[in-house]
């Protein structure tokens, strides 16, 4: 391919953002048009430098680092946190999270009570305060391109789909739903104490005037079994 | 028997009226204090006299029926209520299972055209594909009203309140593809009822016309030709609704299953957090992207130097002082904390070489914690300080050349320099 770099005039800035981590959205319309209406050429010259340009068909381009050096980083699991808090808060409020993850926005005044709503978990993130919160979440939301702020307004920006999609392969993660069920508390441990199910059913069959005890005991054990079997 | 022209005329005259009640009557039954109060309400001049009169000419010309075992409650007789939904393109959805039996009637229907046919009854044979003819446009009227009828269903879902969540506003998309949707396309594939049950019709009726060439007519080739067109019709709007349908209620059903899914996926992923800590979330999962770069200044030949010590990395095991080891010779120093420095710098003042004075304090000091009080110290806001030339300093391994600062006094009150990091 022949690369005309007089045609590619958003170069450096383009460059400059994506290198930074930045998501070109529709927001830098300039940026994003140009990258749209060059893609093969941008793409083709990027993945001679080493870089891999992503272009999502939802409408937002991003660099992706390579996966040998790639990690996980503090930003990237505080940020999946808080998207996951926002869509249970929404969704507790009877709120629609699609509709404000995607284009929509919350105000500044809601940060407080998602804080306090959510501390224990945003306590892990390292996010004990309001200040904090703007700080290691909403200004990196916006310095990545996920968000922008605008008068105390956080509008949710293309980019967020990033995040959604998270949430949608955790849901299909079957491995992580099956360890979180696995370590659902198990029935009470009075029952486990118990002596063997089947001595009580056998004496049960073989005494058919029952004590209160006896009584209490089989009906137990019938309990149990029945949660075996249905379980 | 009521005279047709009088319901009619009756519909015509109170529309006005009739039309805001459809309204009440498409969601329920209306008692009669309740109808009174709706009539009274739109007829604010009248008296109750007059609504009476109004509501028995209604309940004699069967437009209003007592609800039954609830006579003082009315609804819409059945027939009525359909022809002003009509009149109104209010369209209720219908069931799937009604097409079905409509298509069990036309296969009846075919063979009971065919034995008219094989016994030579023009008359009956007739009469049959009237009633097969009926049928068809009985399909056609039920499929354009149901079209209809998913047009509203998505138009409902799509234009209410977006603060109601999508699963509650999304609940009659969902219902509907469930129930109607889901079974038309069982029933309108290519081996599904429809297909079968139309082919079947179809293959009586060309049956028929090559017969009658053959045999002598016994109706009309017209009227054969036209219900066979009919049927193909028939066919046709089936998929062209299912079509429809489909294209008005998947993206939506798509889009409520996917809020659900993402919704799931997040209590998820907090229930995994909430037990195993923030990495519980799969890695793999998680959006990987460059990390915002700190701009930084930098020389050339520190740079390679990084880089050369980064390459030649060599780790060293860390020595931990076991619990039960009793400690040889003096107990190690623990380090001085920046406000012990401060403080001890206060105190001293005015410093002619701070430099000087650190070399001093800390004559067994490490060359680059040495740098790191020199920077520390002579940046902090608390002091006034003069810039000196240029010289040579020595620690215990290296030799340093810095310009120093003498520090003159103090210039905030201890309060402030509280509030600097430590």
């Amino acid at each position: 391919m022949n690369l005309d770099l007089s045609e590619l005039s958003q170069l450096a800035p383009i460059f400059r953002e994506l290198f930074k981590g930045y998501h070109v959205s529709r927001r830098d319309p300039e940026l994003y048009a140009q990258l749209s209406n060059q893609q093969d050429q941008y793409r083709a010259l990027f993945k001679a430098l080493g870089f891999e340009l992503v272009c999502d068909p939802r409408g937002f381009y991003y660099f992706v680092p390579e996966q040998m050096g790639a990690q996980v980083n503090k930003t990237a699991q505080r940020l999946a946190l808080f998207t996951f808090i926002l869509v249970e808060h929404l969704a507790d409020q009877g709120r629609d999270p699609l509709a404000v993850l995607d284009g929509g926005s919350i105000g500044r005044d809601e940060l407080p009570a998602l804080l306090e709503k959510y501390r224990d978990l945003f306590v892990q993130a390292e996010v004990t305060t309001q200040d904090e919160l703007e700080e290691k979440v909403m200004r990196r939301l916006g310095q990545l391109g996920f968000a922008s702020e605008d008068n105390g307004i956080y509008r949710f920006l293309a980019p967020m789909h990033r995040f959604l999609d998270v949430c949608l392969s955790v849901q299909q993660d079957r491995d992580l739903a099956a360890t979180l069920h696995s370590d659902l508390p198990l029935p009470s441990p009075q029952l486990i104490d118990d002596e063997p199910e089947d001595e009580i059913i056998s004496l049960a069959l073989d005494e058919p005037e029952l004590s209160e005890e006896d009584a209490l005991a089989r009906a137990m054990a019938e309990e149990r079994t029945q949660q075996e079997i249905e379980a | 028997m009521i005279d047709p022209k009088r319901v009619l005329r009756a519909l015509a005259e109170h529309w006005t009226l009739l039309e805001p009640l459809c309204e009440h009557f498409d969601s329920g039954t209306l008692s009669l204090v309740e109808l009174r109060n709706q009539l009274s309400a739109q007829l604010p001049d009248s008296t109750p006299v007059d609504i009476t009169a109004l509501l028995d000419q209604w309940i004699r010309l069967d437009i209003l029926v007592p609800v039954a075992k609830s006579p003082n409650r009315f609804e819409l007789n059945a027939q009525i209520h359909d022809f002003l939904a009509y009149l109104r393109r209010e369209h209720r959805l219908g069931l799937c299972l009604e097409i079905e039996a409509y298509l069990r009637h036309l296969e009846r229907l075919a063979g009971y055209i065919q034995d008219a046919f094989e016994v030579r009854d023009a008359s009956d044979l007739a009469r049959q594909l009237r009633l097969l003819d009926m049928r068809v446009r009985d399909v056609l009227k039920k499929l354009a009203n149901d079209e209809q009828a998913l047009v509203a269903v998505a138009e409902r879902a799509k234009t209410s309140d977006r603060q109601i969540p999508l699963r509650q506003r999304y609940a009659e998309v969902l219902a509907t593809w469930d129930e109607y949707v889901e079974p038309m396309i069982q029933l309108v594939a290519a081996d599904g009822a429809f297909e079968q049950g139309v082919y079947r019709v179809e293959h009586v009726l060309l049956r028929l016309l090559g017969e009658q060439q053959r045999l002598g007519q016994l109706v009309d080739d017209d009227l054969l030709l036209r219900t066979h067109a009919r049927i193909l019709e028939m066919q046709t709007t089936a998929q062209l609704t299912l079509r429809r349908a489909r294209e008005l209620l998947l993206p939506l059903r798509e889009e409520a299953r996917r809020h659900n899914a993402v919704t799931r996926g997040a209590a998820l992923a907090l229930a995994a957090i909430r037990r195993k800590g923030l990495d519980a979330v799969p890695q793999a999962a998680l959006p990987l992207f460059s990390r915002p770069q700190s701009t930084f200044l930098g020389s050339a030949s520190q740079v390679e130097a990084y880089v050369y010590a980064l390459a030649r990395f060599q780790p060293k095991p860390a020595q931990f002082p076991k619990a039960s080891a009793t400690r040889k010779g003096e107990a190690p120093r623990a380090p001085r904390t920046a406000r012990e420095m401060l403080e001890r710098c206060q105190q001293a003042l005015p410093l002619p070489d701070l430099m000087l004075w650190l070399l001093e304090q800390e004559p067994e000091g490490a060359t680059d914690e040495l740098l790191y009080w020199f920077s520390r110290l002579s940046r902090d806001a608390r002091f006034q300080r003069e810039r000196l030339q240029r010289r040579d300093y020595l620690t215990v391994e290296h030799q340093l050349s810095l310009s120093s600062f003498a520090l003159i006094k103090s210039l905030t009150a201890p309060d402030k320099a509280e509030k600097n990091p430590v």
